[in-house]
């Protein structure tokens, strides 16, 4: 066991000077968190601020009235994907190309049977049409529809002659009833409900309940934050969030711990052997010898996200989108917020 | 060195991961290989009523029969959730050689199958014609055959699958095989046209249970059935019309086609079978008598069905997506590679290869399981490349650490290791906390992600600690020139 153990300046990070407060001075000589405590809590203050007035505006916009816009999981309703025949190999003549107005109107002639023995069915004019690829493609979204009515409007929208021909193969249905997206709603909030809790009460054994309650703290940051970035991007783009930004919130909840019991376990260690450091010098020390690795981590975990956001489509991408982002929130927390919050919690209680 | 016994028992595992992957092929989802899903929800119109997971196999027994009735290939037919029913329609997709295009499910088709998910089933009771007696004889000899062949040609299409055997072969037995299971379904019908129905339905029906036949001994296995009042009585007057011809039998329809065919003894002529309850015994087995019961409750339920979902994905959207995924995994594979040795020298190297033997050994438990391979799973599979690499980037940080305090580089390799386990396994059990809770709560999108993403983890543990370990410390053993802190770590 190595009681002296030197911390080098991980390459890139500029060395901050050993100060007073560190110790002796010439022992110390890594990245020293503590120094920009305040820049640091504020820049996290400034991002959860951010996110909850994303939220606050989502709830009022009278079209989204929640604080994310809800997609077609968990809304319910149908969503017809085309694509142009002449979009493979591409690229599509001017002419080829679609346009919304000509869309619209060729819509606006649909009959479709009604939905049920009472209900109507819903007006094409209302639906929300999207052109994808500068009009290559054409993306529908409407309220649940049948099979029946689905299939109508596809078939209108391929055999109408002022539209180029489209590709069938490449042609894509959802359909989710509204009671299911709720039920889909419902069992996603209680898998995030229930990882959260798991991972508490595993790390408040494995270490103790102040760092588990702090693990936790991060991890809610993190989700606030990016959940804040979709709310903006539900406001600025349409962008909605479906399962999978569950399944992203779910798999960044692992990693953010992940990330934050590194931290910790790192701490622990120079708790016990270098006892006779201040708490807030033992913390600075086990950030700065977590800090190399949770980077290079990051950045390993980050390619392959990339590589997906890059490769993929739709949903899939803002999926990515939403990984790539969360991880690097969930670095920072993880090697500063948590971390700095522990070093103040102990002091306060060291004094008292 | 006692650490070294382990290359042989990777290199074994290597060699069997890819002579599986070599004989089994990976199964895709919808989302990959193109297709329908419809999902029904099955409702109790009595709020009191509740729907119970026995029920829920009836009911997806009774769509399943009827979905196989339609002749199509490679449904797949699951109950999800404690009140829903999946159905998947995929896109037949013709296995290399086969020279034929990939045949999608119609449109019509779509619609059928929809139709005859959301009808409610009909169980009825009826009496064969006298003058049938005769061309009964010859249909349930057809049948036989007809089911014979669709049990063979189930078999046989199996072991063509799992052999990658001639792919012209192949889709000729798959057509024989969709045939035979039009002709059977059809013989059912004929079969259920030659009775006559009486005044007794499902809804009569209260309970059925399979059990034991006390008779055999406990061999062969018996249904007994309970009815309520009024169904007891035109039970009895069903039987005693029965009983009075030893060529006469009973037949219960399932939506038309006739299920069970029994006769009733002389000795109920009088009365009937009175009581409301009865047993069909005969030589069933347990399967056979597990079979029939689903039938009769998926006959009897009072539940109605609504269609709650619907996906369809076109066939080259789905290989567009495969085509995709792949570069994704590929390149997040390699920049993931080349970013460890830029940075970690020799043993980023030994990392990569662990890696590769990650990336396979995933693919193995895939076949193995078998997973069913979809756009999230692919998801979780490349995000899972980057945390496999985590632990191996937490052990070379830490021989690095070991070697700037002094340490020769032998022990340093040594307590690197040991000292990265306690981080490595907090770090694995979080994140298998989060897969749990996602697998057990969420949806076929989702599950697919935490399935994929929780094999990784755990996978990761075995290949970061003991793969990595073991292939750099015999590099080292091996090669002395390599024992070179310069290949640890950049010049400063």
């Amino acid at each position: 066991m190595t009681s002296s153990e030197i911390v080098p300046t991980p390459p890139g990070i500029p060395s901050a000077p050993a100060s007073e407060a560190a110790g002796p001075p010439g022992t110390f000589t890594g990245f020293q968190a503590s120094r920009y405590r305040r820049a640091l809590l504020l820049l996290s203050a400034v991002m959860v601020v951010m996110s909850l007035v994303g939220f606050l505006v989502n709830g009022r916009d009278p079209q989204i009235r929640a604080p994310l816009r809800a997609g077609l999981d968990f809304r319910g309703g149908t969503s017809i994907q085309m694509e142009l025949a002449c979009h493979d190999p591409g690229p599509c003549t001017t002419s080829q190309r679609l346009r919304l107005p000509v869309v619209r109107s060729v819509l606006a002639d649909v009959q479709l049977e009604p939905t049920g023995d009472r209900q109507p069915a819903p007006a094409p004019s209302s639906f929300n049409v999207q052109l994808l690829d500068d009009g290559e493609g054409i993306l529908l979204r409407s309220t649940a529809l049948t099979i029946v009515q689905a299939q109508a409007i596809e078939d209108h929208l391929a055999t109408t002659e002022s539209l180029a021909p489209f590709q069938q193969e490449r042609t894509q249905v959802d359909t989710i009833g509204p009671s299911l997206g709720a039920q889909l709603l419902q069992s996603a909030l209680r898998a995030l409900g229930v990882a959260f809790l798991g991972v508490a009460i595993y790390i408040a054994f494995r270490f103790s309940p102040l760092n588990a309650a702090l693990a936790l703290g991060a991890l809610l940051h993190d989700v606030i934050i990016v959940a804040g970035l979709f709310a903006w991007l539900g406001q600025v783009w349409d962008v909605q969030v479906g399962s999978l930004f569950a399944v992203a919130l779910l798999t960044l909840a692992g990693y953010s711990v992940n990330d934050t019991v590194v931290v910790f376990d790192r701490i622990r260690e120079t708790d016990r052997l270098q006892p006779q450091l201040g708490v807030i010098d033992r913390i600075d020390r086990s950030i700065a010898a977590s800090l190399v690795r949770s980077l290079n981590t990051s950045v390993t975990t980050e390619l392959p996200i990339l590589a997906l956001a890059f490769f993929s489509g739709g949903e899939l991408r803002w999926f990515a989108v939403a990984l790539a982002f969360g991880i690097g929130v969930g670095t920072y927390s993880s090697l500063f917020l948590a971390p700095l919050l522990l070093g103040l919690l102990k002091k306060d209680k060291d004094m008292a | 060195m006692v650490r070294q016994g382990w290359l042989p028992v990777i290199l074994a595992m290597v060699l069997a991961a890819a002579v599986l992957l070599g004989n089994q092929s990976l199964q895709l989802g919808l989302d990959l290989r193109g297709g329908h899903q419809l999902s029904a929800r099955v409702l109790s119109p009595d709020p009191q009523v509740a729907l119970t997971a026995a029920d829920l196999d009836g009911v997806k027994n009774v769509i399943q029969r009827r979905i196989d009735g339609l002749g199509l290939a490679q449904t797949r037919i699951q109950t999800v959730g404690s009140d829903r029913v999946v159905v998947q329609l995929p896109t037949v997709r013709p296995a290399p050689g086969e020279g034929a295009e990939a045949e999608a499910v119609g449109d019509d088709t779509l619609q059928q199958a929809a139709n005859q998910i959301t009808k409610k089933a009909v169980l009825q009771f009826g009496v064969l014609r006298s003058s049938e007696v005769n061309r009964y004889a010859t249909l349930v000899q057809e049948r036989r055959n007809a089911q014979i062949a669709v049990l063979l040609g189930e078999q046989q299409l199996e072991q063509l699958q799992r052999s990658r055997g001639d792919g012209e072969q192949r889709r000729a037995v798959r057509e024989e095989l969709e045939a035979s299971r039009t002709i059977f379904d059809q013989l059912e019908q004929d079969i259920g046209r030659l009775f006559d129905l009486r005044p007794l339905t499902g809804d009569d029906l209260v309970q059925v249970v399979a059990e034991p036949n006390p008779e055999s001994q406990g061999e062969y296995y018996q249904l007994s059935l309970t009815f309520s009042g009024p169904g007891g009585q035109a039970f009895a007057d069903l039987t005693k019309e029965v009983a009075a011809d030893s060529n006469l039998r009973l037949a219960i329809l399932l939506d038309g086609r006739s299920i069970s065919e029994a006769t009733v003894g002389p000795e109920f002529r009088e009365n009937g079978i009175t009581g409301g309850g009865a047993r069909i015994t005969g030589t069933f087995t347990l399967e056979r008598a597990r079979e029939l019961e689903v039938q009769l409750r998926g006959g009897s339920l009072p539940y109605e069905t609504e269609i709650v979902e619907q996906r369809s994905v076109g066939a080259t959207l789905g290989s567009d997506n495969v085509r995709r995924s792949l570069s994704a995994a590929l390149v997040g594979l390699a920049l993931v590679g080349g970013l460890m040795v830029l940075i970690y020298r020799l043993p980023g190297l030994v990392a990569v290869a662990a890696l590769a033997i990650y990336a396979l050994f995933n693919l193995a438990v895939y076949a193995l399981v078998p997973v069913v391979l979809t756009l999230p799973g692919i998801a979780g599979l490349i995000l899972s490349f980057g945390m496999a690499v985590d632990a191996n980037v937490l052990i070379f940080e830490r021989i690095r650490e070991e070697l700037r305090s002094g340490r020769k580089l032998y022990q340093a390799v040594e307590t690197g290791f040991s000292r990265a386990f306690s981080s490595i396994l907090d770090g694995s059990v979080t994140t298998l906390i989060s897969c749990l809770a996602l697998g057990y709560l969420g949806s076929g999108l989702v599950r697919g992600f935490a399935i994929t993403l929780g094999i990784g983890v755990s996978l990761s543990l075995f290949t970061s600690l003991v793969c990595s370990r073991t292939l750099l410390k015999t590099s080292l053993f091996l090669y002395p020139g390599l024992r070179r802190i310069k290949y640890f770590q950049p010049v400063q």
